[in-house]
């Protein structure tokens, strides 16, 4: 059984029964092994769909966590149970509880590092006055506001009163929580957050991996969260001067917001300076100020320097980009496409109004990025299939399509794969009009390709 | 694709025909001797018969023996069970099954329904035969998505979703609509379709009884599904469990059927 992964929280969903007879056939080592390279901030085990478990059953998962917690210091636990069944686990490991417990999934976001719901009124309560700190304090650096309710009583009377609190939290445990460095969008910009002490550790905490990924997607300015930072060692400022230096390559820009030298060698912000990288005081000295983003690269995700043009290897390899795509949207639609016009050229969008669009990178033997450009109608219909409902919903849809680049992007890596091409993907970014797409695009040539999806027009663009 | 595969499903051989309609009227003996004219449903009722799960002693190996020793509504059972067989493929591709693991499968369902209709105090051919359609609901996913392993895995991959539900939303017609179709194009109790549309989990329907039974058989499903053999023949999440429809007969389930499971 593999996870499914959705914005960096991998979740394994048995059905059934789950004990010492099938755990194991649940969980092959290959699983495990598949597990722990993921690169995902959180592991979780749904018991949603899980209607007798002992702990037998539940023993081969928590081995599991122990594994991948030694790979990559990801948040583990299980998830979606009712109170009997949260009591059962809590039973099971009543000296040995170092994973986390989840009431839902939705609870393991607000805990999870991608940032993905933010500002969000959370009531908790648990029986143990440790957890309530603990969780107080995860919650408030993933930037919620945390009320904790001191007893039992208050809680209840609490979380009776209608809309006063966006999530109510019981039920819930948190063991090791994930020690990487959280990561968020805003706008074009990815900000990182660090908190204490930076040391050598940082070269495992920090994703390298996705932060390579958002230089080859196009992102060009990384800010550094330091307002909890109290000091840092030289290994920590060699990292960043590293990290800068590699980063000049893309024209990407590093700056460190709120990091005081209090504790910190003076020294070390000259010779960080001297890397390239700024120092700001206040986060919106740098997200307010239109014209410093514009200097930072922030305000167009592409460097007009990066422009390169498309190579041979890429063209002969054209069909399978384009069927990558088609295949994957005549699957989710159920209906067949047709192609229309082929042209190398700069993007040409002829109607700009109602359309949306999606982007992929890749890299590896060969490198650039595929765009596809849909009538809203379309991505409704080829998002209809994961939502499982019509909706109007703009966020959503935009939620559903980055998804669905990412199946396009996996499909494609599969394709190149059986020609000897080895590529990894990069995160999907969406785009909520065409002039949002254009500031990325402006200036590249391409092959454009028109299709025609039950005589909708869908576009596919294939650049470096 | 669903119209050409339905299209496809072959009407019920003639012996098989007369076999189940004499089985019907209680005469065992002479659906025996036609019974005895395909050979393959010799051989399959004798696979059957002597599978552990049925615990005879001896081996059983004459038809009129096995007819005999099953009863009627067993019988019946037996040779629906040898009918759903007709339609797996040669190859299994989307599940890691075989023939031999699937007519376990088969032997597993029938046994334990058997069990829970004694326990319900039920007796009904056609309600005993009902649970032979289950396991077409297995064969229609492998025919309708082997051909698609790669992004059905794919997309399974990037986004929790069972088979039965991306056939509704592509088609709006799910695999126990196309299991429905089969029971009508062999001439199966209306009964019998309505249970495994109940069972589906999604489904209920309106008739207490149906209903009731159509829960005792989802989650005798995943009672099944639950053991190694058919989690490592990735069945176990072919379809999506239900668990808040069988809630209320779980207790009652677990007395039952689960006797050592803490």
């Amino acid at each position: 059984m593999r996870a499914v992964v959705r914005n960096g929280v991998g979740v394994f969903s048995p059905q059934g029964f789950l004990d010492g007879n099938n755990s194991t056939a649940f969980l092959s080592i290959d699983d495990i092994e598949a597990t722990a390279k993921l690169n995902v901030d959180m592991i979780l085990v749904s018991l949603k769909k899980v209607i007798f478990f002992n702990r037998n059953g539940l023993d081969a998962f928590v081995k599991m966590f122990l594994k991948v917690r030694a790979g990559n210091q990801a948040t583990v636990g299980f998830c979606d149970y009712d109170a009997k069944k949260f009591e059962a686990i809590v039973k099971f490991y009543k000296d040995d509880l170092n994973f986390s417990l989840f009431k839902s999934q939705d609870v393991a976001s607000l805990f999870a590092a991608n940032f993905k719901n933010q500002n969000k009124n959370v009531l908790l309560y648990s029986e143990d006055k440790s957890q309530r700190a603990a969780m107080a304090i995860e919650l408030h650096d993933n930037g919620h506001n945390p009320i904790i309710a001191q007893s039992e009583e208050e809680f209840e009377e609490k979380s009776e009163a209608d809309n006063a609190y966006d999530v109510v939290i019981s039920h819930t445990h948190i063991g090791q929580m994930g020690q990487t460095v959280a990561a968020r969008v805003t706008g074009n910009a990815i900000i990182y957050t660090v908190s204490s002490f930076l040391d050598a550790e940082i070269g495992s905490t920090f994703n390298i991996a996705y932060h390579n990924n958002s230089l080859n997607v196009g992102f060009r300015l990384f800010i550094f969260d330091a307002f909890k930072v109290v000091s840092m060692n030289v290994h920590a400022l060699n990292f960043f001067s590293k990290l800068a230096s590699a980063g000049a390559e893309y024209n990407a820009t590093i700056c460190f917001v709120g990091l005081t030298f209090d504790k910190t060698p003076i020294a070390f912000k000259e010779t960080l300076e001297d890397s390239g990288i700024m120092f700001f005081q206040q986060m919106d000295d740098i997200l307010q100020n239109k014209e410093l983003l514009d200097e930072l690269g922030a305000s167009s995700a592409a460097s007009v320097q990066n422009i390169r043009p498309l190579n041979k290897v890429m063209v002969t390899e054209l069909p399978h980009f384009i069927d990558a795509a088609v295949a994957t949207i005549e699957m989710m639609t159920n209906s067949k496409a047709t192609k229309d016009a082929v042209q190398i050229n700069e993007i040409k969008i002829d109607n700009k109004e109602d359309k949306i669009a999606s982007s992929i990178g890749f890299y590896g033997d060969m490198d650039g990025m595929v765009i596809l450009i849909f009538p809203t109608g379309i991505a409704k219909k080829a998002c209809e299939l994961l939502i499982g409902e019509e909706t109007d919903d703009i966020e959503l849809i935009l939620d559903t399509l980055a998804e669905l680049v990412n199946i396009v992007g996996g499909k494609l890596k599969t394709l190149l794969l059986d020609q000897k091409i080895h590529v990894d993907i990069t995160l999907p970014r969406t785009y909520p009009d065409v002039d949002s797409l254009l500031e990325i695009t402006e200036f590249k040539k391409g092959v454009q390709v028109d299709l025609v999806f039950d005589n909708d027009k869908f576009l596919f663009f294939l650049t470096r | 694709m669903i119209d050409s595969y339905i299209d496809k499903i072959p009407p019920s051989p003639k012996v098989l025909k007369v076999t189940l309609m004499l089985l019907n009227s209680g005469e065992l003996v002479k659906a025996a001797q036609i019974a005895k004219e395909d050979l393959a449903l010799n051989a399959y009722l004798k696979d059957l018969v002597n599978k552990p799960i049925y615990g005879f002693r001896n081996e059983v190996s004459d038809i009129s023996q096995i007819f005999g020793i099953l009863g009627v509504a067993k019988s019946q059972q037996a040779v629906y069970n040898y009918m759903i067989s007709l339609l797996s493929p040669a190859q299994w591709k989307l599940f890691k099954l075989n023939k031999t693991t699937f007519s376990n499968l088969q032997a597993d369902l029938s046994a334990n329904w058997q069990k829970i209709l004694a326990h319900l105090n039920i007796e009904n051919k056609d309600i005993e035969s009902s649970i032979t359609l289950l396991p077409a609901s297995i064969i229609v996913s492998e025919a309708l998505f082997n051909e698609k392993i790669d992004d059905v895995n794919l997309l399974r991959s990037a986004h929790p979703i069972d088979l039965n539900t991306i056939l509704k939303r592509l088609c709006k017609m799910d695999l126990f609509d196309i299991c429905e179709q089969i029971s009508k194009k062999w001439e199966m109790q209306e009964s019998v379709a309505q249970i495994i549309q109940a069972s589906s989990g999604v489904k209920p329907s309106d008739n207490e009884e149906i209903n009731m039974l159509g829960k005792w058989m989802h989650l005798l499903l995943f009672y099944t599904l639950s053991q190694p053999n058919y989690i490592n023949a990735e069945l176990n999440d072919f379809i999506d469990f239900q668990i808040d429809y069988v809630e209320d007969i779980y207790d009652e389930f677990s007395q039952l059927l689960i006797k050592d499971l803490s």
